[in-house]
């Protein structure tokens, strides 16, 4: 289970973050929806050690991942799906699935081939481009790729930083049809996403970050839909 | 006709090297997207030191060979803590202006080493040369390409083979995706430089061993050198580094017969700048990529 | 004033006006490592102008510095297409070329029985016009000092001039300005004009200042320390060159007791200056830091 408790992130003098509470349980799918410039991928990258936060304290089952630098956060189990997919565009298929093992390499060759064919089984997709060149996929490819990159580090939790973005709409929907596939087969996933209507068909617990503060936290269906959207494209309505 | 072929395969055998030079400041642009000009200077500083062994020692030659990389590497780490690693978020002008400042420094502490203009090296081989039909091959030339040719199998393999290797170009093509896979850029960095001043080393020996000499203008020979293949090669791109080297040394034999010394290094520059002015991104260009652009826009 | 002193501060005006070039052009977003070119070619000119040609040395700096400056604008023209490094290292390949080539230009006419002119690889000799018309070592330094002084001050109306902030676009985003309508082309190429214009100046003063030239006195290391003082001056203002150079020349004269060592303490203190300081002592930061400061100051006079 993910804690992230009182987080304070800056950048120079402007607070990004100004003391995040939230929690990301364990088998569920947790979204955060917010507006631009209310410091999703801030929370992101703060969790995932590229960030430091200046207050506050993030937990991970029990262990302190305040301090830690990204290549610990990521043997801790922590594993990014960067927004904009990040994939490495000069390296095949294969070659992107098996830098997402980066920390796992030397410990077990044959584990890790194997994690690549049970992607494959997964991505059946990704199979049949496995030899291509990473920067000539198509968005939903990139996708697919990214998050399979990161399961590749067999993370005890995802994070996924607005997997739709840049994406057309038939392929955001195959793309949280994973998403839904990967959490009952048992991953924890915490998302963060603009298009508010796909998260919360997913999100067993959802919040909302306005202006570095989270406005409102429960389940979908706690709150109207419209009012959902409204505040994760415009934040909250001024009366 | 048979001066030119003659030329031709002096040329490859000198550009082999110059390759080498040249694949050392691809890598390292690849992974920190700078040029780093303290690069021919480090590794003369490691030949004035095995020079050292050689002259006041008699050292032997692979002693000689040693010292000349192990001395290369040395130098090229503090380089890299010092301008590259620390100006890090800086830009990048800084880290090359940084770098040359660093050149002046370790030149000066070379020739506080060595003060004299020139001295000797120990000779690659003393084989006599190979003669097929009318052409020769100098014993020295082919041990350097030999060399040259294995060293570059070795680069291929640690880049495409080895986890290091997937880290490096993982690196290079986006360092904050690596960053996200638990790759540790610091150290990446700081390994590439190792490995890249490791080769600079051994192609300065390689060369010193050839021309049996060593001057302190070594460094910004060899710098010059590896600058010019890799722009006519096309920057950032291996392959490209090896031609440029290849074509660099061809170039540079046939201007020497045709023109004379004079025009020698006054046809390689020529060379280097129609290239860019036709084809801006080398003879293997290609446009350059966004993260080139970027890197190198905020000057 | 002693005649070492003037000498040594005649050198840094001369080399302010490589280093104001170079500067010029990185406010345009371009690092150039080859300045020294047109720094040559006016030296060249400009000494054959007076030396050969008779000519008074206004008249033959004049010509030098257009001469560089056509120079410039061609290579302006020519390198459009270049961003970034590829750029550095054509300008850079340029200026070996213009050296390689002054070490195959001879050109010699008979003065008085002697020959004169350039030799090739033997040089320049003989450019003795200010000794022939009576121009004392100090008054030839206050002479480029004023000269200085008046490129600088039209620098910084230029800076706040439309030229200037269009220039200081192109440094930002080149791609940003052209789509805001810019004729990039035509801008770039004036600044390649102007900074070479500047730093044939610079040369024309050298060129009678050492009355000796030979081509290997504008090799890269000329042109990057051009460059360098620009960085470590600070890249915030004109001003940032000029100390750069100060604080160069300066300190090496000042550590000249330490002569086999001076490298090393020097750039060992420019790499680590460079670590707390990338853009230079008097960069944007402190430059805006002390505009606020000072307009504040002033309102509280008031």
């Amino acid at each position: 289970m993910l804690t992230v408790d009182n987080v304070v992130t800056s950048y120079g003098m402007i607070k990004a973050l100004k003391g995040v509470n939230l929690t990301a349980e364990s088998g569920k799918v947790t979204c955060l929806l917010g507006p631009n410039g209310a410091g999703k991928t801030t929370l992101m990258f703060t969790i995932a050690g590229i960030l430091r936060a200046q207050a506050g304290t993030i937990t991970f089952d029990d262990t302190d991942l305040t301090q830690f630098s990204p290549v610990k956060i990521v043997e801790h189990g922590i594993s990014l799906v960067p927004e904009n997919r990040l994939v490495f565009p000069m390296m095949t298929v294969r070659e992107n699935l098996e830098t997402g093992a980066y920390l796992r390499v030397g410990k077990n060759r044959s584990a890790i081939a194997d994690d690549v064919e049970r992607m494959f089984a997964r991505f059946p997709r990704l199979e049949e481009i496995s030899t291509q060149l990473a920067g000539t996929l198509s968005g939903g490819e990139q996708q697919m790729l990214a998050i399979g990159r990161a399961l590749m580090a067999r993370p005890r939790i995802l994070l996924m930083d607005e997997p739709s973005l840049g994406l057309a709409p038939l392929i955001v929907k195959d793309i949280f049809r994973i998403i839904e596939e990967l959490n009952q087969a048992g991953v924890t996933i915490f998302l963060v996403e603009q298009n508010a209507r796909m998260a919360l068909r997913v999100a067993g617990h959802f919040y909302l970050l306005e202006r570095g503060r989270i406005t409102f936290s429960g389940s979908p269906g706690e709150l109207e839909e419209e009012e959902v959207i409204h505040r994760a494209y415009l934040g909250s309505r001024r009366e | 006709m048979t001066d030119f072929i003659q030329n031709c395969i002096d040329g490859v055998m000198i550009g082999s090297s110059y390759a080498l030079l040249a694949i050392g400041f691809t890598i390292v642009f690849g992974v920190l997207r700078r040029l780093n000009l303290a690069y021919g200077p480090s590794i003369m500083l490691g030949a004035f030191v095995g020079t050292l062994l050689y002259v006041q020692f008699q050292a032997q030659i692979l002693a000689v060979a040693l010292v000349t990389v192990i001395g290369a590497v040395l130098a090229g780490m503090y380089v890299e803590r010092l301008c590259f690693w620390a100006i890090r978020r800086g830009a990048a002008l800084a880290s090359m202006v940084s770098s040359f400042a660093i050149w002046m420094q370790l030149e000066e502490i070379a020739v506080i080493i060595l003060p004299e203009r020139t001295y000797p090296f120990p000779a690659l081989t003393d084989l006599a040369p190979l003669e097929i039909g009318p052409y020769f091959l100098r014993s020295e030339h082919l041990t350097m390409f030999v060399v040259a040719v294995v060293l570059v199998i070795v680069v291929h393999a640690v880049l495409y083979r080895t986890r290091f290797g997937l880290a490096v170009r993982a690196v290079s093509e986006n360092p904050d995706a690596a960053r996200f896979m638990g790759i540790n850029i610091d150290a990446v960095m700081f390994w590439a430089f190792a490995m890249v001043s490791a080769i600079g080393g051994i192609a300065g020996f390689l060369i010193l061993a050839t021309d049996q000499q060593v001057t302190p203008y070594f460094g910004l020979w060899a710098t010059f050198k590896g600058l010019i293949a890799m722009m006519l090669g096309g920057m950032g791109s291996l392959p490209g580094a090896i031609l440029g080297g290849l074509i660099l040394g061809i170039v540079e034999t046939q201007s020497l017969w045709y023109l004379g010394n004079d025009y020698k290094d006054l046809s390689a520059y020529f060379l280097l700048f129609l290239i860019l002015i036709i084809r801006p991104g080398g003879i293997f260009g290609h446009a350059m990529s966004e993260r080139e652009r970027e890197a190198l826009r905020r000057v | 004033m002693d005649d070492y002193v003037v000498s040594v501060l005649s050198n840094m005006g001369m080399i302010s006006f490589l280093a104001l070039s170079a500067y010029l052009l990185l406010l345009t977003g371009e690092i150039s490592f080859g300045q020294q070119a047109y720094f040559a070619i006016s030296a060249y000119l400009s000494a054959m102008a007076t030396a050969m040609w008779g000519w008074p040395l206004w008249a033959g700096l004049l010509l030098g510095a257009a001469a560089a400056a056509f120079a410039a604008s061609v290579i302006g023209v020519l390198t459009l297409r270049l961003r970034g490094l590829y750029f550095s290292i054509a300008t850079l390949a340029f200026a070996e070329m213009v050296r390689l080539l002054f070490v195959i230009f001879h050109y010699q006419i008979e003065i008085d029985g002697e020959p004169v002119g350039p030799d090739g690889a033997e040089g320049f000799r003989d450019i003795r016009w200010v000794f022939e018309n009576n121009i004392s070592a100090f008054e030839y330094m206050v002479i480029i000092f004023l000269v200085l002084f008046i490129v600088l001050v039209l620098l910084f109306r230029l800076w706040r001039s439309r030229l200037g902030s269009i220039f200081r676009m192109l440094g930002e985003d080149t791609l940003l300005a052209e789509m805001q309508g810019l004729n990039v082309i035509r801008f770039k190429v004036l600044a390649s004009g102007i900074a070479g214009f500047i730093a044939g100046i610079g040369g024309a003063f050298y060129a009678h200042f050492a009355t000796y030239l030979e081509p290997q006195i504008f090799n890269v290391m000329l042109g990057v320390h051009g460059l360098v003082y620009g960085l470590i001056g600070g890249l915030g203002t004109a001003l940032g060159p000029l100390i750069g150079v100060a604080l160069d020349i300066g300190f090496l004269e000042a550590i000249r007791a330490i002569h086999g060592y001076r490298m090393i303490v020097f750039g060992g203190l420019v790499a680590v200056l460079l670590i707390f300081m990338p853009r230079g002592i008097l960069d944007e930061e402190r430059v805006h830091w002390i505009r606020m400061t000072w307009r504040r100051w002033r309102n509280v006079a008031r």
